[in-house]
């Protein structure tokens, strides 16, 4: 047989057919269920969040305590009880507490939907914070922050969010060890009567969605009476740091941990999609210059991106990379080097076309299946967005200029902004 | 359930097909039946450095992902004890990409000395920043030696030391390559978006029906004895808390123990409500986290339990703690609700990993290796089958000090 096997097959193109559309259903007390309806296996993702973050905290970890403490026991169950249960119907919890929201995520099948929407609200509302539980839960906390503390790369980046936010932003405050034992009940129960009980909940659900769903999440979550919902509109100035560059010094660290980034636009922001694809090009896929240069080329390092996020006052970017320490300084001088290519050098159509194509099929996986489509649907519910964020984002790929790219650099990369972290032994 | 079809070419490539149009994306996933127990004791982390290398061009492409990127795709690897194991997404309409890339790379690599000096230097780094630059990070690495003493498992995937991997030649990795990958020996799935068998058989038939059949090493490993006696071994290190690692020999992935014994590492530490959890973290408050899990291995596996200790809390009453659970085990018969709960979270874990195409492809070459990709549809009825009767059974058998394996992980600042 006669196989060319030098000849690359036809690339057809990418194409972003259209998002599924969420529902919006509010239930009788106003609060608002999003329902994506998707997948063919009979599960459902329920994900409760609530405006109680780190931004809402007067208190270092309150924000996070009172969310790791809902699982230790409630009104009616242990916290036994309660894992047992969760355990009991297959299901999967994941608690988080961000630096905007906080909340749970539920994974479960269908036939249990609701016995687990039954406990989720009991954890949600009704948690008692018990004294022995939350001692034993910071004893934990403390030791695993302690082993964080001792690699390079979470020195790295606390250091960056301190330096970026400033130390007296939510954003940017460091967690000390001596601050796990301040966390007392009373804040605890203060926080959560503020920000769950009167707070404000939203409830995105995918999977497959029967006609008894809504009237299950009625049930649980349509009766309970929103005090006020507290609209806060809280612009905290951020003060980043006067020092552009720090050294953190860790005994006998093999590789040393890098951190550049600032602050920078979120995606409210009508410049954000092209950050994002300037970002792409920069570190943001394994083809990226900073993957080819410093790994690829080098061998200097295991890993190395950039990557651009949104928060809700603010956003930052951050390039990261852990190397083999007598080959920091090399890395840092090639990192501004590709910064500076940006800014100065338009980019090549062959590479546009491979960054074009590698993000328009990243486009596709972002809502391929439930969990996926009711992760994009948060990531710009939660700006107050829609899915015209992701359609001109579509459209920004297939259409960006060489030439916008270098205007992106040199506004939004300008290095004299840029901070500089490196952790790492001397 | 995952509906599929087989199909095998002359070459010896197994390939399974499933289909599943609720995405817009196909997922390939290649077994190579080659992992680090089938490397020379010398040479170790061959097998994973080797991964990296087939990212490094091969015979008649240059570059293995810009064509990938160009195609809207994603791909990446790892390598086990046991196999490599390559796999990618893409659009359906580009799925003729992904075989062009895969079969050329399985029909020859690049084998450039320049792709290689540079994979061993990232290799090394990775060793240092996953194994070496981060506290606990060696725990494999001092256990696997310490519970194996003649078969293969011994050594990690990543391999027992750098200079392993510093001095691997040329020669070393074509031999590698030319006595393991080969159609003959590898597992081929294709799932996802696809509107016809006939295309994906035609696919496969074009791109990988003409390499060549290749004489595989034959593998000759070494059978670890029964261990007849504790092992304990201390280490300390500048980490801020003790360890405690076990570690038991267990039966091989394909017999029928395996699905017992699984239930029962969940029975243990299946979620926050599993017993070791329930009763040292909660209740005792011993441990500030503990778990257990199989190592997943082949040829006969381990059970490990990992579990870090509340400062001030000896080995000795964390080892007692922890036997004093697993004589439970032997003496009392897990209530039903208890087997139940460890079922139901299994029923689930299999509906959630279905969800996605590329889970159900990997799972699909994985049971094939094991002998039949049938099997991933008979995975319930195994595990519904334990009952508590077999499950003290099979804690007689195998979770027995004699047959026991501890390391004691010991912070530098912890004084008793």
């Amino acid at each position: 047989m006669n196989l060319k096997r030098k000849v690359q097959p036809e690339i057809r193109p990418v194409v972003l057919k259209s998002i599924p559309d969420t529902e919006l259903f509010r239930l009788k007390n106003g609060v608002p269920l999003y329902l994506i309806e998707a997948g063919s296996e009979e599960l459902m993702r329920a994900e409760f969040i609530f405006n109680a973050g780190q931004i809402k905290e007067n208190f270092p970890l309150v924000a996070s305590t009172t969310n790791a403490m809902l699982l230790e026991g409630s009104l009616n169950y242990t916290a036994k009880e309660i894992n047992n249960a969760f355990d009991f119907y297959g299901a999967f919890i994941h608690q988080f507490a961000q630096k905007d929201s906080s909340g749970i995520t539920v994974f479960c099948l269908n036939k249990h939907l609701e016995k687990i929407l039954e406990l989720c609200c009991e954890i949600l509302f009704r948690p008692i914070f018990p004294e022995d539980e939350l001692n034993n839960l910071q004893k934990k906390r403390l030791q695993s922050y302690l082993m964080n503390k001792q690699k390079v790369q979470n020195l790295a980046s606390d250091k960056l969010f301190e330096s970026v936010f400033g130390y007296s932003h939510p954003y940017g405050k460091q967690v000390l060890a001596a601050d796990f034992k301040n966390v007392t009940t009373d804040k605890l129960v203060n926080f959560h009567t503020a920000h769950y009980t009167n707070g404000e909940l939203s409830i995105i659900v995918s999977g497959r969605i029967h006609n008894e769903t809504k009237a299950m999440f009625e049930h649980y979550f349509g009766e309970h009476d929103f005090k006020s919902g507290i609209p806060d509109k809280i612009d905290i100035p951020i003060n980043g740091s006067k020092n552009k560059k720090e050294f953190i010094e860790k005994k006998d660290a093999l590789q040393a941990a890098i951190r550049i980034g600032s602050a920078t636009i979120n995606k409210r922001h009508h410049d954000y999609p092209g950050l994002l694809i300037l970002d792409t090009i920069l570190g943001g896929y394994f083809g990226s210059r900073l993957m080819k240069n410093i790994r690829e080329e080098k061998g200097y390092t295991y890993g190395i991106n950039s990557s651009v996020m949104s928060l809700n006052q603010s956003g930052y970017k951050v390039i990261a990379t852990e190397v083999g320490k007598k080959h920091a300084g090399e890395t840092l001088d090639e990192i501004y080097k590709e910064i500076r290519l940006l800014q100065t050098r338009p980019v090549e159509l062959r590479e546009m076309d491979v960054v074009r194509s590698y993000m328009a099929g990243e486009m596709l996986r972002m809502f391929d299946g439930p969990f996926a489509l009711a992760e994009s649907f948060r990531a710009v519910w939660e700006f107050g967005l829609d899915n015209k964020y992701y359609y001109n984002l579509a459209d920004k790929i297939k259409t960006i200029q060489p030439d916008e790219i270098i205007g992106l650099a040199k506004t939004y990369y300008n290095i004299d902004d840029l901070y500089e972290i490196i952790a790492g032994s001397a | 359930m995952i509906d599929f079809k087989k199909y095998n070419l002359d070459n010896g490539l197994r390939i399974l097909i499933h289909e599943d149009c609720s995405t817009p994306l196909v997922a390939m996933n290649i077994i190579y039946d080659v992992g680090s127990r089938d490397e020379d004791p010398e040479m170790t982390g061959m097998a994973h450095l080797f991964e990296h290398l087939m990212f490094g061009g091969s015979q008649n492409i240059p570059d293995f992902d810009t064509p990938l990127q160009m195609a809207g795709a994603d791909n990446n690897a790892f390598t086990n004890n046991d196999i490599t194991n390559y796999y990618l997404t893409i659009p359906a309409n580009n799925l003729q990409i992904g075989f062009w890339l895969e079969s050329d790379r399985m029909l020859g690599l690049s084998f450039s000395e320049e792709v290689l000096e540079i994979q061993k230097k990232i290799v090394i780094e990775e060793y240092k920043q996953r194994y070496l630059n981060q506290p606990y990070g060696d725990i494999m690495l001092l256990l696997r030696p310490l519970v194996y003493k003649v078969h293969p498992y011994l050594w990690a995937a990543i391999g027992k030391d750098i200079s392993h991997i510093e001095k691997v030649t040329m020669t070393d990795v074509k031999d590698f390559f030319f006595s393991h990958y080969a159609p003959n020996n590898a597992i081929l799935s294709v799932a996802g978006n696809i509107k016809n068998h006939e295309d994906v058989i035609s696919l496969a038939k074009k791109w990988f029906g003409p390499i060549s059949r290749r004489e595989i090493a034959v593998r000759k490993l070494a059978m670890e004895p029964v261990q007849k006696e504790e092992r304990i071994t201390e280490v300390e290190k500048d980490v801020p808390s003790d360890v405690l690692v076990k570690a038991w020999h267990i039966c091989r992935r394909t017999e029928k123990d395996f699905y017992t014994m699984d239930l029962l590492t969940d029975i243990l530490a299946g979620g926050e409500s599993g017993r070791l959890y329930s009763s040292l973290v909660r209740d005792k408050k011993l441990f500030s986290d503990i778990n257990a899990y199989l190592a997943g291995e082949l040829d006969p596996g381990l059970l490990i339990i990992n579990g870090k200790l509340m400062d001030g809390i000896s080995f000795q009453a964390a080892e007692e703690a922890v036997k004093e659970v697993i004589e439970d085990l032997k003496k009392i018969a897990v209530p039903d609700p208890e087997i139940e709960k460890v079922k139901n979270k299994f029923e689930s874990s299999m509906v959630f990993s279905n969800t996605n195409v590329l889970n159900k492809a990997m799972n699909l070459c994985f049971y094939e290796l094991l002998g039949d990709a049938n099997e991933v549809n008979q995975e319930v009825k195994l595990y519904n089958r334990v009952n508590p009767e077999m499950v003290m059974i099979a804690a007689k058998k195998y979770l027995q000090p004699d047959n026991c394996s501890s390391l004691h992980y010991k912070s530098k600042k912890s004084v008793k």
